[in-house]
């Protein structure tokens, strides 16, 4: 091969690699929906909602982020002696958190914070 | 003089990383007075008191002493630890009022001031300083614990003094001497209103406590253990009478071949005969079976359906079901045109989306009459209150208007107590709030000028605040059913050394001013103990038909109310007295919650 074609190969091939670590560094991120969960994947999902809400235990169904790509985390419905509900006037703001495929991660988002979770044992495919 | 035990919030295990790397201060200064912060973490002062010293220090018992406790001990590393320095500052044991003095009493036999009836500190001075401080990290803040050593008079005195700064009844909560109760509970308990309604009910029925271990749990929205059948106890002694008041779609309950729906009754739990049964044990099996605090729990249930005649026997086993608070959405065609109606159970985050669609939709029926069905929503979040408001009466009706203005007691008249923030009304939302609909989208309207409500006992709170806002700007409320649960009234839930106290702070007024209802809205022919009248028909809960089906009998009235403006005869039922509340008979109340200790069937 003659001398210039070898450069000019070594040079494609550079900006290639080049440009696949770019868009390694600037993986778009879109709103994702977990597939397959999993017993793991769950336990996985709770334990890391609850590292970002300070170790409060948190209760989640099975299906969540299954259908939607928000998961919203709000007080455990406490009621009052009548059980009707405890707060009756709540003027607070619940938490939310957003799943994202980031390249092949599964990420989870703390919307209030921007704090983000990978979560290893889960699948996770665009919303 | 020094003892070190470490402050709460530190323990061995991790105390070389909660340090500080050089004390906060020396002793004596103003810092150590004072408290100050150091590397980022909030070193509290040195606590001054005259009395008894504790600990057993080198001063001999008794003796009375300017001491010192929290502070700073050398290591290695300068740990936050507690210091006590008794003997630099060993004075002259004048005590003062300023509630530096040995005193202790019972209330738990701890150092603490003394009582002068009608003086009062301020709160903070007695916050965190707990009988059994707790130590790690409170999952509120994310930071330690605050809690440091001492009393349940310190407990008490804390109660005392925010009670004193924030109770909306504050003047009308006699000054008991703190000293005088052993346990906090007993204490709290007495520091509200012993004044009644014109009812005659108590003024304050919503004083009460949680742990707070169990106040911070979290869920997803609308997430609990349960089956997905939300029972009504219309009779909660024997004969008890147990009924399916709604289901919730896709859960065990409607799921082949348990298949419950609205009326079923519920005749044994695990062989205990619910009617009749009277033995504790029996009533726990009872409790437990219907109301699992967790997934996975399995029982078997003897159910006569509506209508049936003979018995079934289904097996539930419990799961995390998520709820669809807003539900039946539909129209029906009648006289006066296309009414729309929604079942609307629960003002909680994922409502926001549930309501935007209901309003969409029946915005895009063109309806010229709502029936919202309010009758087992016990409240939540005031701001989907407001939004609901504004959906249902349009711009014309609402822009630049009040839905809600808070109002705290008379000392905070211009600024939240607890969050420092002005006091400004609610306006009715046009916009979403962010809850479960991304904040700032223009919501949809019906733009009415009329509404019915159908309510029970169990409409409460937020849910009033619906009535009362529209009231406010001049749309025409009918209400159809029983008398509202009457609950004008918030909160803000306040943890001290692991109890949360729930004490009625501020009530909600509308437009016009107005929030006097801690007797409920009655419709307007109710009979026996009434709240405020709201033109209407009182009518029992009708289980044999579902909710949102036109032959409903609360449903049914409304209908036939808004083209003749009569009520059925039937309606004007007694009152009964169930759960301590005035009720139509019928209605019964409401039981979402898997909370053990709040148990709802009795002996």
């Amino acid at each position: 091969m003659p001398r210039m074609a070898v450069a000019a190969t070594v040079a494609a091939a550079l900006a290639l690699a080049l440009a696949g670590c770019a868009q390694r560094s600037a993986q778009p991120e879109v709103p994702a929906v977990l597939t397959h969960p999993s017993a793991t994947s769950r336990a996985e999902l709770v334990r890391v909602v609850s590292e970002a809400m300070n170790g409060a235990p948190v209760t989640i169904a099975d299906d969540a982020l299954t259908a939607d790509d928000t998961l919203i985390i709000d007080r455990a419905s406490g009621r009052d002696a009548r059980e009707l509900n405890l707060r009756g006037r709540d003027t607070g703001k619940p938490e939310h958190f957003r799943l994202v495929k980031s390249g092949p991660q599964c990420v989870l988002v703390h919307a209030a914070t921007g704090r983000r979770w990978t979560l290893t044992s889960a699948t996770c495919a665009p919303r | 003089m020094f003892e070190d035990p470490l402050l709460p919030g530190v323990t061995e295990e991790y105390r070389e990383a909660a340090g500080l790397s050089f004390p906060a201060y020396g002793v004596p200064s103003k810092e150590a007075e004072e408290g100050t912060t150091a590397e980022g973490v909030k070193v509290p002062g040195l606590e001054r008191w005259r009395g008894v010293i504790p600990f057993g220090l080198a001063t001999p018992p008794g003796d009375s002493c300017l001491c010192y406790r929290g502070g700073m001990r050398r290591e290695l590393r300068w740990m936050v630890v507690a210091v006590v320095v008794a003997a630099a500052g060993c004075g002259d044991g004048g005590g003062s009022s300023g509630g530096i003095s040995g005193g202790g009493g019972s209330g738990g036999g701890s150092l603490g001031p003394s009582w002068t009836q009608g003086v009062f500190q301020a709160s903070s001075t007695f916050a965190n300083q707990c009988a059994n401080p707790r130590t790690g990290v409170d999952p509120s803040t994310g930071r330690r614990y605050p809690d440091l050593q001492g009393s349940t008079l310190t407990e008490n005195n804390f109660l005392r003094s925010w009670t004193n700064e924030l109770y909306l009844w504050y003047s009308e909560v006699a000054d008991v001497n703190p000293a005088s109760y052993s346990s906090t509970s007993s204490y709290f308990n007495i520091l509200k209103t012993t004044a009644t309604t014109p009812s005659g009910r108590p003024k304050d029925r919503f004083h009460f406590t949680y742990s707070t271990a169990e106040w911070q749990a979290l869920a997803q929205s609308g997430v609990e253990a349960g089956y997905g059948a939300q029972f009504v106890i219309v009779a909660s002694t024997p004969p008890r009478n147990v009924v399916v008041a709604y289901t919730e779609p896709g859960s065990p309950a409607t799921t082949a071949p348990a298949n419950l729906a609205r009326g079923a009754k519920v005749l044994t739990v695990d062989g205990v005969d619910l009617v009749n049964a009277t033995d504790s044990a029996s009533v726990a099996k009872l409790n437990e079976g219907l109301f699992p605090s967790s997934a996975g729990a399995s029982h078997t249930f003897s159910i006569l359906d509506a209508g049936a005649t003979t018995p079934r026997t289904i097996t539930l086993v419990s799961a995390n079901v998520t709820s669809t608070p807003v539900q039946n959405v539909g129209t029906i065609r009648t006289a006066s045109g296309t009414v729309g109606y929604m079942l609307f159970n629960d003002h909680i985050a994922t409502a926001e989306q549930g309501l935007v669609n209901a309003f969409r939709q029946l915005s895009d029926a063109k309806i010229n009459e709502l029936v919202i069905d309010l009758r087992y929503n016990g409240g939540g979040y005031l701001d989907i209150a407001s939004e609901v408001g504004y959906m249902i009466a349009g711009p014309g009706n609402t822009t630049g208007r009040t839905f809600e203005k808070t109002v705290f007691n008379d000392k905070h008249t211009t600024r939240d107590p607890v969050t420092g923030q002005p006091l400004t009304p609610v306006p009715f939302h046009s916009t979403s709030q962010g809850l479960s609909v991304p904040e700032g989208q223009p919501l949809p309207t019906l733009n009415l000028s009329r509404v019915t409500v159908l309510t029970g006992g169990n409409t409460c709170s937020a849910s009033e605040s619906i009535i009362n806002g529209l009231l406010g700007v001049g749309v025409e409320v009918i209400q159809i059913g029983a008398t509202s649960c009457g609950k004008p009234y918030g909160f803000y839930p306040q943890d001290n050394c692991g109890t949360t106290y729930f004490s009625i702070q501020f009530k909600g007024i509308n437009d016009k001013g107005f929030g006097d209802y801690p007797d409920g809205f009655s419709p307007a022919n109710a009979t026996g103990s009434i709240g405020v009248q709201v033109p209407g028909c009182a009518v029992a809960d009708d289980f044999n038909h579902a909710l949102g089906d036109p032959k409903e009998a609360r449903l049914e009235a409304a209908l036939g109310y808004l083209v003749n403006r009569t009520c059925p005869a039937a309606s004007a039922l007694p009152s009964a007295v169930e759960g301590g509340e005035l009720q139509l008979l019928g209605e019964g109340s409401m039981h979402k919650s898997p909370f053990r200790e709040n148990r709802i069937l009795r002996r």
